[in-house]
């Protein structure tokens, strides 16, 4: 009885660890599915493999997947969305939320996917996150390293001037000769102030 | 990371695992020395003393343990591991004198403790210090 139950707290777990939406949350989950797992194995006479899948299992590992947490980057993009880019094939807000539609398109977007690559390439992660906010709110915001907003047909990017990793970026764009869909705009965020 | 940020760490972690540390040395020690005839042995106590580099990194993460010297220490034991029971066994020294067998069994567990102790601690450290190959990263 015991130890269906274990093997289900298990499985549960084991779900939640795939499906936490934090990495780090994800770690900690593993681990305690680690102590269950030691524990089923005491349940099942076998101590020697407890000791260890409990030490190494939640013990060196968890640290192990910590510190490689640690060096791991997330480049935040907060793509501005403002309402008078409101289409009728694509609808930007819906009862003030950002569209599925909407956010699958930019996503999708080559200009978005170039500065994913970009970033990749450097071995960061991006994530985007879609802000309700007005830009000027937006670029004060220090949780958002890079601004989008849409203007019309163009994307506009707004960086800090003092990031020299933006410099690159623009100069990537450049090469591939994509500037007329994406325009750069600099700016230091005492200006903004 | 920089000095004052290590120094800003938690005091809570920094309390709990120097009050652990003994604990952990004497329960390391333990697993392995009576790994013969109770759960444990070599691996699992080595494992365990493993930890204690672990907790090191955890409460003081400065990069100052000379890892190479480590290392050797490891291949030393490792090396130890493979000459004891060539030395004892292979003679015949312990099948002769049963009296012998206990405490070659402790031997042959604190050997194979302390070198898997130093293996996965300098694995660990390496891999938590690994700055990448000679790049860092500014924005």
């Amino acid at each position: 009885m015991i130890e269906v139950g274990t093997l289900i707290l298990m499985g549960v777990f084991a779900a939640l660890a795939i499906h936490s939406p934090l990495i780090r949350l994800s770690v900690i989950y593993l681990a305690v599915f680690s102590l269950l797992a030691a524990f089923l194995y005491v349940l099942f006479a076998a101590p020697e493999l407890a000791i260890a899948e409990a030490v190494i299992g939640s013990g060196l590992v968890t640290l192990l997947y910590l510190a490689a947490l640690k060096r791991s980057h997330v480049y935040t993009i907060g793509v501005v969305t403002t309402s008078n880019v409101v289409t009728t094939r694509n609808v930007v807000m819906h009862s003030g939320l950002v569209s599925d539609r909407y956010a699958e398109r930019i996503e999708r977007s080559k200009a978005v996917q170039e500065i994913r690559d970009f970033f990749i390439r450097r071995e960061f992660e991006t994530q985007l996150v879609f802000l309700t906010v007005p830009t000027g709110q937006a670029l004060l915001d220090p949780a958002y390293d890079l601004v989008l907003a849409e203007d019309g047909e163009d994307l506009v990017v707004y960086t800090d001037e003092e990031s020299y990793v933006m410099v690159e970026l623009e100069l990537v764009f450049q090469m591939h000769d994509s500037m007329s869909k994406v325009k750069f705009i600099r700016y230091s965020p005492e200006a903004v102030l | 990371m920089s000095e004052t940020q290590i120094l800003g760490e938690s005091i809570i972690i920094r309390m709990v695992v120097g009050m652990l540390y003994p604990f952990m040395v004497l329960l390391g020690f333990y697993v392995i020395v009576n790994g013969h005839y109770t759960p444990g042995g070599g691996f699992q106590g080595g494992s365990v003393l493993a930890t204690l580099f672990v907790a090191r990194y955890v409460v003081f993460p400065v990069d100052d343990t000379d890892s190479e010297r480590l290392h050797t220490i490891q291949r030393l034991f490792l090396m130890l591991i493979l000459v004891v029971p060539t030395a004892l066994l292979f003679t015949g020294v312990v099948t002769r004198y049963p009296a012998l067998r206990g405490p070659y069994l402790t031997l042959m567990d604190l050997l194979i403790g302390i070198q898997v102790g130093f293996g996965l601690g300098v694995a660990v450290l390496r891999f938590a210090f690994f700055q990448g190959v000679g790049k860092t990263w500014h924005l």
